[in-house]
């Protein structure tokens, strides 16, 4: 049975349930009360995961923090297609960590971002929006190239971790002021993640109508 | 202002898609019907003003996220108010639609409202196009780093630019036929996209090698455009 300590706005939990989802994955939520009570602060939650953040992952009772490593625990299990998690392929294991990696940037990033804006915390947000704008740039650039190359995906052939990890990011940048207007690769990108069989929204995030 | 812009490479509004862009500081949601009408429609529903861009393309209706009432291709005319199934919306809860057309590989934008848009603008012979370049930067600064050559290839030297008119440059060698023809997007008053047309063609197996080179170039033009239009406002950064 898998457990995941979740909070709905948050974008690294997003990812994981969006992962379980396009998986195909019953599974238990457990909400976590991140404001204003900081459930994750208490003694319990620490206990389950020191560094006191959501997501965490509980599977028959294997314990799992950060939301990367998450992404990868669920998509190299036994019976889940190799193309969630490429591990027979080199090149697409090399392509999808370093994607992993942006992932984890932008999500620093942006998050900042959005806190800055939706919960006043303190940031420089003009340092953050460069610096954002710089990522997404380098984003839509691969991705405008990927298209040109006959694909549509971050690391191989078909969708995997790599795509699931950075579209929450990407599609909450707006909440932290960052404009993805100039970034047309990127929004034909979000149309065919959000197009996956098993996609779901979150609160921010809409779904896209059927393709053809 | 009556005159045609190219927003966007043709081939980067699939079906299905609403592609958000920005012409002289109007906000459009472009997009394709299934039947391959283009549309370019103000980003805003006519009900609560929410951007159409956030919501979906159905085929030959756009449907608008925030009440779901759906807008036809073409006219922009509102065919269902969900909340009023069995009432017909009147003639006047439209969006207001630009004209807007597909040749030579681009989506072109005529934002004249009230009067016949002109003849369209044509680029002859377009074989291929470069990735599309978001600059921070106003028209003019990047018309001028553009007239100062083209950096394709090489560094040492730079191809010869020509200006065909206030949005229209070719980059090659003067007596000969243009390789490249540069259309220029003004965004706002302080960006610019440049879209490149490319003149010859080149192996499949050599295109994607050339629109890297190409996409280089254009990133070298967009940080100096960027750098001297910083320069000119006193080095603080634009918007």
């Amino acid at each position: 049975m898998i457990r995941l300590y979740d909070h709905e706005l948050s974008g690294n939990c997003y990812k994981v349930r969006l992962l379980l989802s396009l998986l195909g994955e019953q599974y238990e939520r457990v909400p976590v009360d991140l404001h204003p009570i900081r459930e994750n602060r208490t003694a319990w939650f620490l206990a389950l995961n020191p560094h006191g953040q959501v997501p965490v992952l509980d599977d028959s009772g294997f314990v799992l923090c950060e939301s990367n490593a998450i992404l990868v625990y669920l998509a190299s299990r036994p019976g889940v297609p190799d193309q969630w998690y490429p591990r027979n392929d080199v090149q697409a294991l090399g392509r999808t960590a370093r994607w992993l990696e942006f992932a984890t940037r932008l999500s620093g990033i942006i998050s900042a971002a959005r806190n800055h804006d939706l919960m006043q915390e303190q940031a420089d947000i003009g340092a953050l929006r460069s610096k954002a704008r710089s990522l997404l740039r380098v984003l839509d650039e691969h991705l405008w190239f990927t298209e040109q190359a006959g694909r549509g995906w971050l690391a191989g052939e078909a969708p995997g971790v790599a795509d699931v990890a950075c579209f929450p990011w990407v599609m909450l940048s707006g909440e932290g002021g960052i404009d993805r207007l100039p970034w047309p690769a990127i929004a034909r990108w979000t149309d065919r993640v959000k197009r996956l069989p098993g996609f779901v929204p979150m609160s921010g995030v809409f779904p896209a109508s059927p393709g053809l | 202002m009556n005159r045609w812009f190219a927003v966007a490479r043709g081939t980067e509004v699939p079906r299905r898609h609403v592609g958000h862009y920005l012409l002289l500081g109007q906000e459009l949601a472009v997009w394709r019907s299934d039947s391959g009408a283009i549309n370019a429609w103000e980003n805003r529903c006519p009900h609560r003003g929410v951007r159409l861009t956030l919501g979906s393309c159905e085929g030959e209706e756009l449907r608008c996220r925030y009440h779901a009432w759906r807008f036809a291709s073409v006219s922009g005319q509102c065919t269902l108010i969900p909340a009023h199934p069995g009432q017909k919306p009147a003639s006047t809860v439209r969006v207001r639609v630009f004209a807007a057309v597909e040749h030579d590989g681009f989506i072109w934008v005529n934002l004249a409202q009230g009067e016949s848009p002109t003849a369209p603008t044509r680029v002859a012979h377009v074989l291929d196009s470069t990735r599309s370049i978001f600059v921070d930067a106003p028209l003019y600064a990047v018309r001028e780093t553009l007239l100062d050559g083209y950096p394709v290839d090489s560094t040492a030297s730079r191809l010869a630019v020509w200006s065909k008119d206030a949005y229209c440059l070719s980059a090659g060698n003067p007596d000969h036929a243009a390789l490249v023809t540069f259309l220029l997007q003004p965004v706002t008053d302080f960006q610019t996209v440049i879209h490149g047309a490319l003149h010859t063609t080149v192996e499949e197996t050599a295109r994607l090698a050339r629109l890297r080179r190409h996409n280089a170039a254009m990133g070298t033009v967009r940080d100096e455009a960027e750098r001297r239009a910083a320069a000119a406002t006193g080095g603080g950064a634009t918007a």
